[in-house]
């Protein structure tokens, strides 16, 4: 996989995510730094910190931006929420617009 | 943000938040996080565990720090125990309590103190008195505040004027009297204010005058006749009253009215009660059940989009006033009127923008068709209850004849139509399914039969098809295709049916919801509902109809439980046999010489 087709997501523990750029669009909030003009330090190392997310919660959302693309090229399956990091996961996604 | 938006992990979250008891219990220990919580997702969260019917009293107490809109409406379980936590919340913006029953003066004085209430709806809270008012006049922030239909006086009302932030009040259905209404002068940020069924005057009316950023009105059912000059106003309502003028007085500047409510009203001379008024901007107006027999005043409401002229005095002579102010009409309702074909001509050509119109109980006939199908952006139309039988003769010696509903064919946005208690019959019906476009149709007639359901089947987008009181055999729903889009199919009526015929129609249609007594004769039993029930009187009946009527004065024949429809009870075979019984031979004589298919259990 080329350097350009992939973003690395930088969680609160320092914890590296690298994930398909396709992916990460998914967010509207990361589609944003992505293409923002202007040369954001985002754009250009295709890197994005999240100092409020935590690990798993950031692990899940990247689970997420996978289960949509794939629920959107026709896969029906379920994307499983544990009940205990609904809040956590609820307000990252809002942070994320996702 | 959508709330309960089915994509978006954000909706997702609060879905699995929202699961059942035991997902609650899972996170509604994290109080830090709950405290963080933004307040929309806060909101949207509660909203969905009302909803759900999850939220009890002390599961309120985490979100006293996040939520800032709580829409408890109609919940009757809420009351002062709710309320204490209610109370605590810091940051509420807007709290609704409407037809809360359960909420008294008491549990009122919990909100004393609420400093960021902003917005309080108290509606149909029928045990709050004057005392209880006395505790949300502490909220001094508060903007809009709703009270209509609780058990106020006029004393009560004088109070609110301390509140003086307030922009809304809707105090209808509460005695206001013209002395209570001049105590409330000082409010002169009211911009909307309800006061239907109250006391007030003209006297009092005139007071309305002092609120310079008055924008709504309702007068409804109230004895005023004069308004004075409103300039701010746009919207007014003042259906069920006697008008003599909307804008009194000889002043230049005229009210600016864009929406008028004047349902059931008396005016005795129109042109006198819109004489100071602006028309220009009208863009709805009601004026169904009204008598007036003048519309001269239509002429210059140039920019009417709604005009609902139900039950009044409309007529083909008078319809030209209406044609003439057609042009950006999207709503139009002439039903119950004098209105026949002829008017329907005059209509066509000048409503081009039209999208709703309504002829049902007007004269009108299937000539009528051809001018309907000339208003092109219809989306909805309704014929019910007029002379439409779905074929017309042309010619002179009236030998062609012609299917008169191929004319909507032309209109291709074409979504709803009503042909409900018309004279249609099976052979016309087919020309409807080329209506590709149709969503919802409606048909009741017991002239229509298997064929016309059949003939149905190609309607590929419908959503809602009603088929009632139609002759409808068990093999003819059998063999009924229904499109993959219906949600909806009613068969009220439908006397033939028996009902494992329409249960397993059901069950191989699982997605359809269909309305047939038998299903509800179902529920009925189910719920040991003795006694007739309602839907008895909505049955049509109209091949039994004054068999069924004496059959029902005898119910001490069937002990066992009431059936919502006689003709449900029996089979085919018997009902053909009960036809050619004697009836009010048997009928005086009680249970014992009831004939054998009649006692049987």
């Amino acid at each position: 996989m080329k350097k350009e087709d992939t973003v690395k997501l930088i969680s609160a523990e320092g914890f590296e995510f690298v994930i398909d750029k396709k992916a990460a669009m998914v967010s509207h909030t990361i589609r944003n730094m992505l293409t923002s003009p202007g040369g954001f330090a985002e754009t250009q190392l295709g890197e994005v910190t999240f100092p409020e997310i935590s690990t798993p919660i950031l692990e899940k959302v990247c689970q997420y931006f996978y289960w949509s693309l794939q629920y959107a090229s026709g896969m029906e399956t379920e994307f499983h929420i544990e009940p205990e990091i609904t809040l956590e996961l609820m307000m990252a996604a809002n942070y994320l617009h996702t | 943000m959508e709330s309960g938006g089915v994509g978006g992990l954000v909706g997702r979250c609060i879905e699995a938040a929202s699961a059942n008891k035991e997902t609650v219990e899972k996170w509604r220990r994290q109080r830090r996080t709950l405290e963080r919580l933004p307040a929309q997702l806060a909101d949207a969260l509660l909203r969905r565990l009302i909803r759900r019917r999850l939220l009890y009293p002390s599961l309120l107490e985490v979100f006293q720090q996040s939520v800032e809109e709580i829409d408890l409406k109609g919940e009757s379980y809420v009351d002062a125990e709710w309320m204490a936590y209610l109370g605590a919340f810091r940051y509420l913006h807007s709290l609704n309590l409407a037809d809360c029953r359960a909420i008294n003066n008491s549990a009122l004085w919990l909100v004393t103190g609420m400093t960021s209430l902003k917005e309080l709806d108290l509606s149909r809270c029928s045990k709050i008195t004057d005392a209880g008012l006395k505790h949300v006049l502490s909220i001094k922030n508060l903007e809009k505040l709703c009270i209509s239909e609780t058990r106020l006086t006029a004393d009560g009302v004088m109070l609110l004027s301390s509140l003086s932030n307030l922009r809304l009040l809707d105090i209808g259905g509460i005695p206001v009297t013209d002395k209570a209404l001049s105590s409330l002068q000082v409010l002169t940020r009211l911009e909307h204010l309800d006061l239907w069924g109250s006391k007030i005057s003209n006297n009092g009316a005139a007071v309305l005058e002092m609120f310079p950023r008055l924008s709504f009105l309702n007068l409804a059912w109230t004895s005023v006749t004069r308004l004075p000059n409103l300039p701010s106003l746009t919207c007014l309502n003042m259906s069920r009253c006697t008008i003599h003028s909307i804008s009194d007085g000889n002043c230049k500047a005229t009210a600016s009215l864009s929406k008028l409510f004047l349902p059931g009203t008396t005016i005795d001379d129109v042109d006198e009660a819109f004489r100071n008024v602006e028309v220009n901007n009208m863009t709805f107006l009601d004026m169904s059940g009204s008598s007036i027999c003048n519309f001269h005043f239509l002429v210059k409401m140039k920019g009417l989009e709604h005009l609902d002229l139900s039950s009044s005095t409309m007529s083909d002579t008078l319809i030209e006033q209406v044609a003439n102010v057609g042009i950006n009409l999207r709503y139009l309702n002439l039903s119950n009127t004098k209105l026949t074909t002829q008017g329907v001509c005059i209509l066509a050509g000048n409503v081009m923008n039209l999208e709703s119109l309504s002829l049902s109980h007007t004269g009108i006939c299937d000539t009528a068709l051809t001018y309907i199908g000339m208003m092109p952006s219809l989306r909805m139309i309704d014929l019910s209850a007029t002379n439409i039988k779905g074929f017309a003769y042309w010619g002179r010696d009236d030998l062609e004849k012609t299917f008169s509903l191929c004319m909507l064919q032309n209109l291709s946005r074409l979504e709803s139509l009503n042909l409900e208690e018309t004279k249609v019959r099976d052979e016309a019906i087919h020309p409807l399914g080329f209506l590709r476009g149709l969503n919802c149709l409606y048909l009741k007639s017991d002239f229509l039969s298997d064929v016309s359901l059949h003939a149905l089947a190609s309607l590929s987008n419908l959503k809602y098809l009603g088929f009632r009181g139609a002759v409808l055999t068990n093999s003819g729903l059998l063999l009924y295709m229904p499109p993959v889009t219906l949600r909806v199919l009613d068969l009220r009526g439908c006397w033939l049916l028996t009902e494992d015929i329409v249960s397993s129609f059901c069950r191989s249609h699982p997605h359809i919801e269909v309305r047939h007594e038998s299903i509800q004769m179902i529920h009925t039993i189910e719920n040991v509902c003795a006694g007739s029930s309602p839907f008895h009187r909505t049955i049509q009946a109209p091949k039994l109809k004054s068999k069924e009527g004496k059959l029902s004065h005898a119910p001490s024949g069937f002990p066992e439980f009431a059936f919502v429809d006689e003709r449900t009870k029996y089979t085919r075979e018997e009902l053909l046999e009960l036809q050619l019984l004697p009836l009010s031979s048997f009928l005086p004589y009680g249970p014992d010489v009831l004939p054998e298919v009649l006692r049987k259990e």
